[in-house]
């Protein structure tokens, strides 16, 4: 069969290219709590990305890294948002500062600066995740490019969620993953960093009646 | 000689034979989904049988291009069914025109329906005819760099040619994220193409909503029994040029009679399964609203895009 | 063939002549102006196909006493195409104008305009066939001179005379960049013949080469209409008559593109690196596009037809641009591919757009109306006009099978072919522009469904409309002629690629006709069969035959039942043309999704009835769309340079004396640096 002739390194691609495939629909969808979803999709392939590395290349602690991406990013981390967002009874983006098809293109554009970019890098590389890096870089800058285009805290959020998922994408190509304490702090950090953030656009809602952050603009005032 | 004209009116029959059962197979999908009993699947063939019987009124505002635009979409489109592989990969129209050929016949018949929305002078005919021309110019684009992604891999923009390669396993081996790309850049592009939720409603003749049913709203009789037959023929198209291109299992890639069989059952099995999913995708998802459709067609168009640059990226 | 150059010159000689020698009678002078035309163009298409195939150039040289100038003449292939395209639209537009020219009568000098007629396409004739730099910029000025002259035909309209000053100033610019290109390559040569150009006694440097093309690009680019540089286009090319449109558009234009291909293929040999290429492209792709765009939103049938113009010069230089890409990577085959599909576009489009304009003309005729909004159910009133326009339109949006259609069928397969290059950078760009391509391929098909739509269909949408009558003869077979070549150079690809690639042999340095024609002529196969292949042939019996099938499966399962006739459901009111769906309605959509291209403003004033707010009295809407050129580019421009002629004019004092004193100070430095 055809599946089989696959080699590993195309498998860790078709993955990788998943988690691309799930960027885009994050910067075309406007509903917040689809996005949240996507989200959550995407740390899904990100744990898929991460399994098949460790079982690749037998290395045991990427299992462990991606056993708490699914637990932490797949499961917490939407909860939360999704807590957050029925309690602020925001459904959808109404205004963006980029519309959706500009948006799009304009992504299409990084993907391809990060292609261009990591194209001499890659075959210096001999791990079998070389080719992700490119990707991952991708990601990176879409996760960036979402979180200077909306103007919602929750968008926001996920757009610094993708951005991270990008750098543990970038990690585990270049490196077959961080040592593991390092990955832990990480993860820590992303957890603490999304309740703060939470909590944040709660109180942004009492202070502002709205969870546009346009309005912080008001303070320095 | 011989063989070949036996393999074109196999294909037309079968293309003719199969369309009308994918309608009616995804309208009971829906239906089923929808907790309906819905009709039978075989419906769309009693309607269009029922339609050629009626006679036909035609407004007198309007002119031959009315009464010849049903003809036109009709082989327009049959002729671009016959550049695509159903039951068996090499297509005796293969040389006849490759992919590129196949949109723009395409085109044709939707050049005419847009006449023809306009001809009887209707608001809502007009309307359909303004919303079609949009939302085609957008599909298109997205379409091409779509195939391209495709016709790299293989080598070839010539689907019989395409579809045999990756039959027999004789080209490169198919990388499996630009083909993934290119799947669901077609897919979307399927669906706007064939008037699907969530770019048109094909059960709706709500002016709000409906654009193919806009354009046609005025054709009756073997007229409209005509059009109805070509959007079934256009579904087909694309069913089997998904279904065939990148799942070519099954399709018979020789002349032989018990392959030929085979490749048959398999082709309606695949385009069934492809059809019960597009019924899937209607109850799931709403309509989109005509200037959110671009949302759509956008991420198909940069879909198509990544596929190429999986293509060459990927591969060094 | 050179009995024949004779005839040809001579007859428009007499066409110039004869026509400002009759007494006033307009119909014997337009057929005085027309039958030489005719025989003239004739001569010409047979000129043109002898020369092609022949095997060697012919030339004639007449020395002047003039230094430098010597009016020498050579037809190579590429020059024998271009005559065979000239004369083709020439023909159809002198029959033509035999019927359309009595529009004038009394409105303009009838005589004049078929003197000038014959010198415009004399003057064209001669700026292909022209072996000599400075021949060649005297035919070129000619040629703009005469156009400019046509163009103002209707000189009693101030936007008339605005289209020509604004025409005859960019043409001017132009030039001025064509003799930069000429010097810069006698620089080298030291002779203004072309076969000096050709063979230069040393090679220009590298930056010279590069001047060079951007020269020639900018010069022929304001010819052309290449975006930025469209601006006078859309006004020139409308308010010309019809038939000098359908010229205009159909080859003024191409001679630009006939010296681009002279000048870098020819004189500079082929050799460049890939980034000339690429800015072909780059242009091309723009062009494609913004022109299609702007089309769109335009409601003035001319204008609507010289935005396209932009548009299909844009695809051509598509081809080419992708031409000069392969050349500069030594794929040979490729290259010549690339300009096979931007030559073939090259005369498909001078038959389409020729006979849009033709039909833009006969619509004209029959209502004196230009705005589409105002035509409407002219199919009825003008079945020919009709049934020749549609082939038009068609042909236009590049659907199978017309001609249209074989040449961007061409030029995607050349942009496909790109993963043969060796940069992923170019592999990317090229599929690009293909994706541009096909987004200006449907824009273009939506825009003539527009077109047609909205000015033949439904109902009339007004009084000029309701009492229009079909064309006289003439102007019919001019229509009737432009329509039957659409079509077969739609069908018979196999027998002008043969022509085509004897064109390009010698530029590309390879002939390609046995890769592109497989199966005996019956398709196309761009290079490779296992690529691509089409057949437009087969194609085109497919579509009737199973038209036939449709046909025959509504006999078999209905028999043959009898239309009724009824109006059409106006939701319980009679229907008027007011419901219809107007132009403007119809682009809506279009309009809306990309307004970052046309940033438009909308203004909709609404009165109401006195008593309430409930009843609306009159609504009045009007849109534009945002010139970005001529507000970014061309304004600023302008502005610069009316600010520098003001302080410049402190120097003119109005006093003879000081001119004197200014001419007297030249002569001294003049001597002063002379020493």
């Amino acid at each position: 069969m055809q599946v089989l002739s696959y080699s590993g390194s195309q498998l860790v691609d078709l993955c990788s290219a998943l988690l691309l495939l799930t960027c885009f629909a994050i910067v075309a969808q406007r509903r917040l709590s689809a996005c949240v979803d996507l989200f959550a999709l995407q740390s899904a392939f990100l744990v898929m990305t991460a399994a098949l590395v460790a079982y690749l290349t037998g290395n045991q602690h990427l299992y462990i890294a991606a056993a708490l991406t699914g637990v932490i990013k797949v499961i917490i981390i939407p909860r939360v948002l999704k807590k957050v967002i029925d309690r602020l009874n925001v459904k959808r983006e109404l205004v963006m500062y980029v519309n959706v098809p500009a948006g799009l293109l304009i992504c299409g554009g990084l993907v391809m600066l990060a292609f261009f970019i990591s194209q001499p890098i890659i075959p210096l590389g001999f791990l079998l995740t070389r080719d992700s890096l490119a990707i991952a870089l991708a990601i990176v800058l879409i996760g960036f490019f979402t979180m200077i285009a909306r103007q919602k805290a929750v968008t926001q959020l996920v757009g610094f969620l993708v951005l991270e998922n990008g750098l543990f994408l970038g990690a585990t190509a270049a490196t077959y993953g961080m040592p593991l304490i390092v990955e832990l702090g990480v993860f820590f950090d992303v957890l603490i960093a999304t309740l703060i953030a939470g909590i944040y656009t709660n109180r942004l809602q009492d202070a502002f009646d709205s969870v546009d952050t346009n309005q912080l603009t008001v303070l320095k005032e | 000689m011989l063989e070949a004209i036996f393999l074109v009116v196999a294909q037309v029959t079968s293309l003719l034979a199969v369309s009308p059962f994918l309608v009616g197979l995804i309208r009971k999908v829906k239906a089923r989904l929808q907790l309906r009993r819905g009709a039978s699947v075989f419906q769309p063939y009693a309607d269009l049988a029922k339609l050629f019987r009626k006679q036909p009124v035609i407004s007198t505002t309007a002119s031959w291009v009315f009464t010849a635009t049903p003809y036109i979409v009709f082989a327009s489109t049959l002729s671009a069914g016959l550049l695509v592989p159903t039951f068996i990969s090499q297509t005796p129209m293969n040389f006849a025109g490759n992919i590129i050929a196949l949109v723009y016949l395409l085109a044709l018949g939707t050049f005419f329906l847009i006449l023809a929305g306009l001809d009887a002078g209707s608001t809502f005919g007009g309307m359909g005819s303004s919303r079609e021309a949009i939302v085609a110019s957008l599909t298109e684009p997205a379409m091409i760099l779509s195939i391209f992604a495709i016709a790299l891999t293989n080598g070839s923009t010539n689907l019989s040619t395409i579809v045999q390669k990756t039959a027999l396993l004789e080209g490169t081996v198919a990388d499996p994220s630009p083909h993934l790309m290119a799947l669901a850049a077609l897919f979307i592009v399927a669906l706007a193409e064939t008037g699907r939720v969530p770019v048109d409603n094909p059960a709706t003749h709500l002016e709000l909503t409906m654009i193919h049913e806009a354009m046609v709203l005025e054709y009756s009789g073997r007229y409209l029994a005509l059009l109805e037959w070509a959007a079934g023929l256009k579904l087909a198209v694309f069913l089997s040029l998904i279904a065939n291109v990148f799942a070519p299992w099954g399709i018979a890639t020789t002349v032989a009679p018990a392959a030929m069989m085979i490749g048959f059952l398999v082709y309606l099995a695949k385009t069934a399964a492809l059809a019960v999913l597009i019924g899937v995708i209607e109850c799931m998802f709403a309509k989109l609203r005509l200037f959110r459709v671009t949302d759509l067609l956008g991420v198909a168009f940069i879909l198509g895009l990544l596929g190429l640059l999986f293509f060459y990226i990927l591969r060094s | 063939m050179l009995n024949l150059l004779w005839i040809l010159l001579g007859s428009y000689v007499v066409g110039i002549l004869l026509p400002l020698c009759l007494p006033r009678r307009p119909e014997v002078q337009s057929l005085a102006a027309s039958a030489p035309a005719i025989v003239a163009t004739s001569a010409g298409i047979v000129l043109g196909l002898l020369g092609i195939t022949s095997s060697e150039p012919v030339t004639i040289s007449l020395a002047s006493t003039i230094p430098l100038l010597a009016f020498s003449i050579r037809i190579d292939p590429l020059a024998a195409f271009f005559v065979l395209t000239i004369s083709l639209v020439g023909l159809a537009a002198s029959i033509y104008a035999i019927g359309y020219v009595r529009h004038f009568d009394g409105r303009a000098s009838v005589p004049v305009l078929g003197a000038l007629f014959n010198g415009f396409l004399c003057s064209m004739t001669l700026v292909v066939l022209a072996d000599n730099g400075i021949f060649f910029l005297i035919v070129w000025e000619l040629m703009s001179l005469l156009s400019y002259f046509l163009v103002v035909t209707e000189h009693e309209k101030a936007e008339v005379r605005y289209a020509g000053l604004f025409y005859l100033i960019m043409t001017h610019v132009g030039t001025a960049f064509i003799i930069l290109t000429f010097l810069i390559l006698f620089y080298d040569s030291g002779a203004f013949s072309f076969e000096a150009f050709r063979h230069p006694k040393q090679p220009l440097p590298e930056g010279m080469r590069t001047f060079a093309f951007l020269m020639a690009l900018i010069g022929f680019g304001t010819k052309a209409g290449i975006v930025p540089l469209h601006v006078w286009l859309p006004y020139a090319h409308p308010a010309a008559p019809s038939h000098i449109s359908a010229l205009m558009s159909g080859v003024m234009i191409k001679t630009a593109i006939y010296a681009l291909i002279r000048v870098y293929f020819d004189f500079l040999g082929g050799q460049f690196p890939w980034w000339w290429g690429f800015v072909v492209l780059f242009l091309g792709a723009t062009s494609a596009l913004l022109g299609v765009m702007y089309a769109l939103m335009e409601h003035d049938l001319k204008r609507l037809l010289a935005f396209h113009s932009v548009e299909n010069i844009g695809i051509i230089l598509l081809g080419i641009g992708a031409g000069m890409i392969f050349q500069s990577y030594g794929l040979k085959e490729l290259a010549a591919l690339g300009l096979l599909a931007g030559l073939y576009h090259t005369i498909n489009h001078a038959m389409f757009k020729a006979l849009l304009f033709l039909g833009a003309g006969s619509l004209l005729y029959a209502t004196h109306a230009r705005n589409i909004d105002e035509y409407g159910g002219l199919l009825r009133r003008m079945p020919w006009t009709g049934v020749f326009f549609l082939i038009g339109a068609v042909s236009i949006s590049a659907l199978p099978p017309t001609n249209g259609f074989v040449s961007e069928w061409l030029v995607f397969q050349s942009l496909f072919l790109s993963y043969q290059l060796p940069t992923v950078f170019l592999k990317l760009m090229l599929p690009i522009a293909a994706a541009i391509l096909a987004l200006t391929g449907v824009l273009a098909l939506a825009c003539f469904a527009k077109a047609f739509g909205i000015s033949f269909l439904a109902l009339p949408r007004s009084a000029h409309a309701r009492h229009a009558e079909e064309v006289s003869a003439p102007m019919r077979v001019g229509m009737g002629l432009l329509a039957a070549f659409c079509l077969v150079l739609g069908v018979a690809p196999m027998v002008i690629v043969p022509l085509l690639d004897r064109v390009i042999a010698p530029l590309a340095g390879i002939s390609i006709e046995e890769k592109v024609l497989a199966m005996d002529g019956w398709a196309l196969a761009p290079v490779n069969v296992e690529f691509s292949s089409l057949s437009t042939p087969v194609l085109a019996l497919l579509l009737t035959g199973l038209a036939l099938l449709g046909w025959g499966l509504a006999v078999v399962f209905g028999g043959r039942l009898r239309t009724r006739h009824y109006k059409t459901w106006g939701c319980g009111i009679n229907l008027t043309p007011r419901m219809e769906y107007t132009a403007t309605g119809f682009v809506q959509p279009i309009k809306r999704v990309f307004s970052t291209v046309y940033q438009p403003t909308v203004k909709l004033e609404t009165e109401f009835l006195h008593e309430s707010r409930y009843f609306v009295k009159r609504r009045h809407f009007e849109f534009h769309i945002e010139p970005i050129f001529e507000k970014y580019l061309y304004n600023p421009l302008v502005a610069f340079f009316t600010t520098m002629a003001d302080r410049l004019r402190v120097i003119q004092a109005g006093s003879l004396h000081l001119y004197l004193t200014y001419i007297f100070v030249t002569l001294i430095l003049l001597l002063l640096l002379a020493v």
